[in-house]
């Protein structure tokens, strides 16, 4: 049995802190195997095996405090060469933290010629078996190389002002697409904004008088309508001429769509684009625009096909005078299920009326007119409206319009 | 050819150096008879004489002016400083004499001076043993400052600085000095000074490193890969004058540059990078200039350095930070 003791690991110290074991009891270990690793009060320092054998004992834990001296390891049997009572790769101290050359700084051993060498007095070097295969490029540039072309290609290099940059991805736009103005054809903030699209950009102007009320809030109907229905407007003629004497042309109207909607109920509905629900409505509510000199008005005639010719009379009366003496209540005014332009009163044939969402369709009819029509023996001259339906296409099919406005032209047609 | 470790590189170099060119003399502490601390001039007293390869005081100011004085009468001096840290008793030598010789003569007398020193942490080193001062030294002028990642490197870069007719510190990384072995031919041939190295080629990012953070730094450049991140890696090599031009045309390239090194960020040479791609390629970013770097304060002692030296993690994260913008 040979016992190594804790050699004095070459600056000066008493004593070290064992950190960790890299052996057990047991271990075959062979000459300069690192078997522990200490800390001392200046560094940690890794320990090796003086000589080949086997491990009997281990001294102390990790944790403990080892007087430099005492016995830290027992190895089995004899061994190759006597043991040592000095660190075989034991080398000269630097000097300490203080800078100061003190007594551990003056000592100079040769190296142990015998012993492996752990490349430092301080620390522990990191090892590696490792080989490292590099290509270095000095330069890192083709014209140092002399390799030719590389990906590096003025060509390709798009240059541009970082706030440019910044820009162009806020807005969604390519920069490759972007022919840059600046020093060297960099792009810059202004080659950005000249390619943003000219939507919505009309000209300013100033003295403008600020939209108000009705006609403020047509704008904003109007707008959302532009932006969210699908409009595809119909057109036909209604012939009137086998009416009796005495009809009224409003309420044949609103007869009239009563028939389409209960022919095709796709036209009395609402439908909501951003959840993409629709709702069939039971009862007809017509919007019935309404020209004032303030602006447009749509009160609503409630339930149509639950009233009399009379009723719906008395009904459009009330409204057209509550809605030119600015009467009309919330309530006159919600919940339209279609819509009617009677504009025919006025001037105009055919139009293309707006749907107002969540409605999904409105009927125009245009000026009264009598017209030449081929009769069946002949040439005749008949009374007629023309008729212009617009429907929502997102939810009303073409089918469904047709045979609402096919509805809608036979009870027009009706004597009475 | 032969594998060896860049600590070997170096003592090859030295060796090499010294049997073709008489005037190279070798001095430091502990540099002669001990073969250095890190044994990079092992054998070569035993091989050159005690003429040759001086054992010195533990005198830093000494050893530079020794230095000076030979390098102005003829010699070629290696002058080794035993770790970074204990090079401020030797600035004086260095900036107001070594730098400004031949600036002071007209150009009558230089000083073909090469400081060689280890440089960062991670050994597990106490006090003073870890320092990465590269900025200070790059601040001066009249100095070359130069910093090899591999074996290779380092064999072939202490040629160059040993024939370089002005001073050269050349900074070693401890922590790479046993790492990996690399094949080198041993034959004497210097690589050129003043440019980087271009290690991997990439176009989704720059990647500027140098001396042992180059290893961190390609092996995020691997792990990215991975992740179908083309990294381009340059090391340094040379910290000062630094090789712009090959940094202003990879980033022209990529768009976008991590600059990675141990020293602490205020001040450090990867700023010097950042203000130069800003004043000279700010037009071919795409992402803001982004540095991993040591923290501003003192390098912790052995069981926090790893805290301190930035990790392939922190490398990888600004990476993908820059790629995120």
């Amino acid at each position: 049995m040979t016992t190594f003791n804790l050699p004095d690991l070459g600056e000066g110290l008493a004593e070290a802190e064992i950190v960790r074991w890299h052996v057990s009891v047991g271990d075959v270990v062979t000459v300069d195997q690192p078997m522990l690793a200490v800390e001392t009060a200046k560094a940690v320092v890794e320990v090796p095996a003086p000589f080949s054998g086997v491990v009997k004992t281990l001294h102390g834990q990790p944790g403990d405090l080892i007087a430099t001296g005492a016995p830290l390891i027992e190895f089995e049997g004899d061994t190759r060469s006597p043991p040592a009572t000095k660190l075989p790769t034991r080398a000269p101290a630097t000097r300490g933290a203080d800078g100061a050359d003190g007594a551990d700084g003056t000592e100079r051993a040769p190296l142990h010629a015998q012993t492996a060498d752990s490349g430092t007095v301080v620390g522990s070097m990191p090892t590696t078996e490792t080989e490292l295969i590099e290509t270095a490029l000095a330069g890192g540039r083709p014209s140092h190389a002399g390799n030719g072309a590389s990906s590096t290609t003025s060509g390709q290099r798009l240059r541009a002002a970082p706030a440019a940059r910044a820009l162009a991805k806020k807005l969604g736009l390519d920069l490759t697409s972007i022919r840059g103005s600046g020093r060297g054809g960099v792009i810059v903030v202004d080659d950005v904004i000249a390619k943003v699209p000219t939507t919505a950009q009309t000209p300013g102007f100033t003295g403008g008088e600020k939209l108000r009320g009705l006609r403020r809030a047509m704008a904003q109907s109007m707008s959302l309508a532009r932006d969210n229905v699908v409009n595809c407007t119909l057109f036909d003629d209604a012939d009137l001429h086998n009416w009796r004497e005495g009809q009224d042309f409003t309420t044949r109207l609103l007869r009239a769509i009563a028939a389409g909607c209960k022919a095709e109920p796709a036209l009395n509905a609402w439908y909501d684009g951003n959840t993409q629900s629709r709702r069939l409505m039971t009862r007809i509510d017509v919007g019935m625009a309404v020209d004032t000199p303030e602006g447009l008005i749509v009160p609503v005639i409630r339930d149509i096909a639950g009233h009399s010719t009379s009723e719906l009379r008395d009904e459009i009366d009330r409204v057209k005078r509550a809605a030119h003496a600015r009467t009309l209540t919330p309530e006159d005014l919600r919940d339209v299920t279609f819509l009617l332009s009677n504009f025919g009163m006025i001037a105009g044939r055919y139009a293309t009326p707006v749907v107002v969402p969540p409605a999904v369709a409105i009927l125009g009819s245009g000026r009264l007119s009598r017209d030449v029509v081929a009769a069946r023996d002949g040439v005749e001259v008949h009374l007629r409206t023309p008729l212009s339906l617009t429907f929502d296409h997102r939810c009303v099919t073409g089918g469904e319009a047709a045979r609402f406005m096919a509805a809608v032209l036979r009870d027009l047609e009706k004597d009475n | 050819m032969a594998k060896v470790t860049m600590i070997e590189a170096i003592n090859r170099a030295h060796a090499w150096e010294m049997r073709h060119d008489p005037a190279v003399v070798v001095l430091g502490e502990d540099v002669g008879v001990n073969g250095g601390v890190f044994r990079a001039t092992a054998g070569l007293q035993e091989q050159f004489g005690k003429d040759r390869v001086q054992d010195t005081p533990l005198a830093e100011g000494m050893i530079a002016g020794m230095a000076v004085g030979m390098a102005t009468q003829g010699l070629r001096p290696i002058a080794e400083i035993q770790f970074m840290g204990f090079i401020y008793p030797a600035l004086d030598q260095i900036a107001n004499h070594m730098a400004r010789m031949r600036n002071r003569t007209r150009g009558r007398l230089t000083c073909p001076v090469v400081m060689r020193m280890p440089h960062g942490g991670g050994i597990h080193a106490p006090e003073h043993h870890s320092e990465s001062l590269e900025a200070l030294l790059a601040h001066h002028a009249g100095l070359r400052v130069v910093c090899p990642s591999s074996p290779a490197r380092a064999y072939g870069l202490l040629l160059a600085a040993i024939r370089e007719p002005d001073p050269v510190i050349f900074l070693e990384p401890a922590r790479l000095y046993r790492l990996v072995k690399q094949e080198i031919a041993d034959d004497g041939q210097a690589l050129p000074l003043d440019v980087c190295y271009r290690l991997r080629e990439g176009s989704d990012v720059t990647l500027v490193s140098w001396g042992a953070m180059v290893t961190e730094t390609l092996r995020a450049a691997e792990n990215l890969e991975r992740d179908g991140v083309s990294c381009e890696v340059l090391d340094l090599a040379t910290l000062s004058p630094i090789d712009h031009e090959t940094i202003l045309e990879s980033v022209a390239k990529t768009g976008r540059l991590v600059i990675v090194h141990e020293a602490p960020r205020n001040c450090g040479i990867g700023a010097e990078i950042a203000a130069t791609v800003a004043e000279r390629g700010l037009y071919d970013l795409h992402a803001p200039v982004k540095r991993v770097t040591g923290y501003d304060t003192i390098i912790p002692l052995s069981r926090l350095e790893h805290d301190y030296i930035p990790t392939t993690a922190r490398i990888m994260d600004a990476v993908r930070e820059t790629l995120a913008q």
